[in-house]
């Protein structure tokens, strides 16, 4: 009697030591996931565009913790998870850099395209001006191309005005697609004038 | 018929200027009517090109003459 009741109380007593042990890991753990993940969820967008490999690195990371969590393995995974949060932070400052850079080759591109692509309407403009005083169009040129070419100038213009716009509010990535959709524009319509676009004019990517 | 060259269109500092470069037989009038389809805009020409010509009648060949 004597001796089964203490097979009881040690077998609680064991059952309480686990417990606190598991406790003792299962709130780290927790902590460190929770911590790792909001992070990494604050900066996902950026991460994916600018270093997507390394942010499925950390996921990859947060995930195999958590998959340890959840199997009740807290020691592993608070031994999966501990540095995580570190990790993360440190992508940040990763992620962080190469937008700074990437937005720092757009600008770049940019500032030249802003410079080049008004003196592609102004080549083209002349050009349709010229041939809108003329009382017959040149026979490599067709009405329809004529007119074509002349909404495809308008269309520059707008999309040029649309671009400049997108990188005074600070949207530098928009412009320098814009812009790259203007000289795709104007090369095209240049073409159907008869006109040479120059080789070292066309925007680099 | 294309153009054989490029700069301004408006100015030198312009890549995507056209240039015509003067064969043998060209006149100004035969380059209009080429570009533009009409060889009594050829005073257009000229007027592009008065830092190079003196008069309409007289091109040389090998000229670059911008067109506008």
């Amino acid at each position: 009697m004597y001796a089964k009741r203490f097979l009881n109380l040690a077998f609680l007593a064991i059952l309480a030591a686990l417990v606190g042990a598991c406790t003792n890991y299962k709130e780290p753990a927790q902590a460190a996931i929770s911590q790792a993940e909001t992070a990494l969820d604050a900066m996902s967008v950026d991460a994916q565009k600018y270093l997507p490999d390394k942010y499925k690195e950390a996921q990859d990371s947060i995930d195999a913790a958590k998959a340890l969590f959840e199997k009740n393995d807290y020691k592993g995974a608070l031994a999966a998870a501990k540095d995580l949060p570190a990790k993360v932070t440190e992508l940040g400052t990763e992620v962080k850099a190469a937008k700074d850079q990437a937005i720092a080759a757009l600008t770049d591109t940019w500032n030249s395209m802003s410079g080049d692509l008004p003196k592609m309407v102004d080549a083209i403009q002349s050009r349709v001006d010229m041939l809108s005083k003329s009382k017959k169009l040149p026979k490599n040129l067709d009405q329809a191309t004529f007119e074509a070419a002349k909404s495809g100038l308008d269309e520059m213009k707008n999309l040029l005005s649309a671009a400049t716009q997108s990188f005074n509010s600070g949207n530098v990535e928009d412009a320098v697609a814009k812009a790259k959709a203007v000289h795709e524009k104007g090369a095209q319509v240049m073409a159907s004038l008869g006109m040479q676009v120059p080789p070292a004019a066309a925007p680099s990517s | 018929m294309e153009d054989k060259s490029n700069s301004t269109g408006s100015g030198a500092d312009n890549p995507y200027a056209q240039y015509h470069v003067v064969k043998k037989g060209d006149t100004l009038s035969k380059i209009a009517q080429a570009y533009y389809g009409d060889a009594q805009l050829y005073p257009q020409i000229f007027a592009a090109n008065r830092d190079i010509l003196e008069d309409p009648n007289k091109i040389q060949v090998g000229q670059k003459l911008r067109i506008p």
